[in-house]
């Protein structure tokens, strides 16, 4: 049990944790936002992709790494622009809709991958860029909270950024009050001048530029290379963290870094003489465990509601 | 006026949408897909080798299938044959169909490989017993009349790459460090890759009996991103080189190589190569691949089925004395790996060719040795 202790109470460890958690919090809050405004953006996972492949890509052309992010972002906006186009212009289920684009960015990030390297598997061929990492100046120096702080990506540090622009924007500005009127009652929303489409437009697009920049950390940041299906899921985890942090901010937060420790956790105890078919449940486990409290949560929520109809 | 610009837009848009769609998905799709032969001309060409690749996946894995792929060029180049390659996805519905066609049309030698796909070939090729099949990889030992099998001795070439990790943990290489732990990355805790890492931890324990093995697994052959944090926890607990069995996720590995600055062995192809001239630095830290010679097999089976000499009904081994697998002997492995153990692992080489040293093969070994064999050496 001590080297279990070793392996935890390390500043590696807690780096890791951080570093995991980057592209969950991004899709989570892109999630959150679509979400509130009473849109389910499943595409998620499709639009990562595509930033991911569109970062590489311009920035091995460009030579600049914040050239690529900039297309990455502008990516991840375009997609759920299409989607948002047909979902609310042409009325398309929006859960049909996010499939298609899971779909195409699955198929369509091999092919356009295949068109401009050669490659169908990854772009290691290509001279991609990758973003900086950041030593804070100061807390780098401070023991322990330093080597865990700093030295991270920049685009986790954007993450952390995000969470507070979110958390303001949701809370304290007019789109945000728009945002969650619409979401909860669109009908009344509109009675009094809300223009329900275009507010959906507004956090579908900015849901994409939040995926987009999950997309970009993964190949630019996180990794230095596109390769096929390369989100492995991290778009889906985010809806699930999303959903269980109950669309708050906070909540989203929280439940994305559950998400990202109990993988890392997962990665860490592999040297460590466990089975590695047990260690492979973890991040399951701790999902189920969150689900639990989800529950527990909703059906104490259900009995207050209950105690008091005239609210409901 | 404006509506109807509108509808021609989202039609248009849609039209896009769907060529771009069924563009991408086009590799999965089975009956349509690329002919790297370029000339599609049937009948007349009657003189001419037609041989075909059901690829039971798509390509661009950097490994196991691009290398049957430049098998097909090699025939193309060197036999002059007439090529056709068939991506069949990753929808294993669509194999059996697929295959059944493919037998049914005039081809002289139709080629597939691979665990998953074998039970299917067979079946094919039983239903079309004028027909000749050739299964470049696979460890069924029961091999119809007019199917020629083929496997690889991985467990020996993943010897020397133990043996290679062994050494450069203890050398004076520039990023080995003190602890005599090397590292193991794994795709799945499945019998194909712990045959792979038996034979790794043979192959070290061989060369020094006391080095110890830190072994991950990543439960997926396309997570790079969990590839890199696998090897990254490796690297911090004190080992200097990792050998990677992993597929896509494996590429992750070199990432974490880079970023930590130690050493790392690649697998199937010689990745070092792949990765040279996009980023010298990280291909300077890939040791040595392992690689099983998959597209000079392909040459050499279909060089002796046009001459009748190709035996028909067995499955033959592809070791050392074969050149089945080899070690990637090039420029970096050259400068970066000290010329005194480079003279070890020849030796090594020739008496694995010999059958001086003979290696554990783990592929039909029982769950419960693998996991005895891999916890004697944790460090």
């Amino acid at each position: 049990m001590d080297s279990l202790w070793s392996v935890i109470w390390s500043t590696d460890f807690a780096f890791s944790i951080l570093r995991v958690t980057t592209p969950i919090l991004f899709a989570a809050l892109g999630a959150l936002i679509s979400n509130r405004a009473g849109i389910i953006n499943i595409g998620l996972e499709g639009i990562m992709l595509v930033a991911a492949l569109t970062g590489v890509v311009t920035s091995a052309y460009t030579h600049s790494a914040w050239v690529g992010l900039l297309c990455a972002v502008l990516s991840g906006v375009m997609i759920a622009g299409i989607l948002a186009f047909f979902t609310l212009q042409f009325k398309t289920h929006i859960i049909l809709g996010g499939i298609a684009i899971n779909m195409f960015a699955s198929g369509g990030t091999v092919f356009f991958l295949y068109l401009l390297s050669g490659d169908k598997g990854a772009s290691s061929s290509l001279q991609s860029k990758v973003l900086p990492n950041v030593d804070i100046p100061l807390l780098k120096d401070v023991p322990v909270l330093g080597p865990i702080l700093s030295g991270h990506n920049v685009l986790t540090y954007a993450s952390i950024a995000a969470v507070f622009a979110v958390y303001y924007m949701m809370k304290r500005t007019p789109l945000g009050l728009r945002i969650r009127s619409v979401g909860e009652n669109p009908h009344a929303a509109q009675s009094v001048g809300v223009s329900v489409v275009r507010t959906q437009y507004t956090a579908l697009l900015l849901s994409g530029l939040l995926a987009g920049l999950g997309g970009a950390y993964m190949s630019m940041g996180y990794l230095s290379l596109f390769t096929r299906d390369m989100t492995a899921g991290r778009g889906w985890i985010a809806i699930a963290a999303e959903s269980m942090g109950r669309s708050t901010t906070v909540g989203t937060t929280l439940t994305s870094f559950l998400f990202g420790a109990a993988n890392a956790l997962a990665n860490a105890l592999t040297v460590l003489k466990i089975p590695s078919e047990l260690i492979a449940t973890f991040p399951y486990a701790a999902t189920v465990i969150g689900l639990l409290v989800y529950a527990i949560g909703e059906s104490r929520k259900r009995k207050k509601a209950a105690v008091k109809p005239n609210e409901g | 006026m404006k509506r109807k610009k509108g509808l021609l837009l989202a039609t248009l848009a849609v039209v896009l949408l769907l060529s771009a769609c069924s563009g991408g998905n086009g590799g999965g799709n089975a009956s349509e897909s690329a002919d790297s032969g370029g000339a599609s001309s049937p009948a007349e060409s009657g003189k001419k080798t037609k041989v075909v690749l059901l690829v039971p996946g798509n390509l661009g894995d950097k490994s196991f299938f691009d290398a049957a792929n430049r098998g097909m060029d090699l025939l193309k180049e060197q036999l002059g044959a007439e090529t056709k390659v068939i991506e069949m996805g990753t929808d294993k519905t669509k194999w059996e169909p697929t295959v059944n066609d493919i037998a049914s049309q005039d081809w002289d030698f139709i080629l597939s490989g691979g665990a998953d796909i074998t039970e299917v070939f067979n079946a094919a090729a039983e239903a079309y017993p004028d027909k000749k099949f050739i299964d470049y990889d696979t460890e069924n030992p029961e091999v119809p009349d007019n199917v020629y099998a083929m496997s690889y001795a991985t467990n020996e070439v993943s010897f020397l790459a133990g043996a290679v990790a062994a050494l450069t943990t203890k050398s004076s290489m520039p990023q080995a460090n003190p602890d005599n732990v090397i590292g193991f990355l794994g795709g799945m805790d499945i019998p194909g890759i712990n045959t792979f890492l038996v034979g790794y931890i043979e192959g070290a324990k061989y060369v020094d009996p006391d080095v110890k093995v830190a072994v991950s697994y990543a439960g997926s052959f396309s997570d790079p991103a969990k590839g890199k944090e696998l090897s990254l926890v490796e690297y911090n607990s004190g080992v200097d080189v990792i050998f990677n069995v992993a597929g896509g996720t494996g590429l992750g590995v070199f990432d974490a190589a880079k970023e930590k600055k130690q050493y790392a062995i690649g697998v199937d192809s010689d990745q070092a190569m792949l990765m040279k001239d996009s980023d010298s630095e990280k291909a300077n830290l890939i040791v040595t691949s392992a690689i099983k010679k998959i597209d000079t097999a392909i040459l050499g089976a279909v060089k002796k089925g046009q001459e009748g000499t190709l035996p028909y009904g067995t499955l033959e081994r592809m070791g050392f004395e074969q050149d089945g697998v080899g070690l990637a002997d090039n420029e970096i492995y050259k400068s970066v790996f000290p010329a005194d153990l480079q003279a070890k692992i020849e030796d090594i080489k020739k008496k694995l060719a010999a059958k001086e040293i003979t290696v554990t093969d783990a592929s039909a070994m029982e769950t419960s040795k693998v996991e005895e064999i891999r916890n004697s050496v944790k460090p």
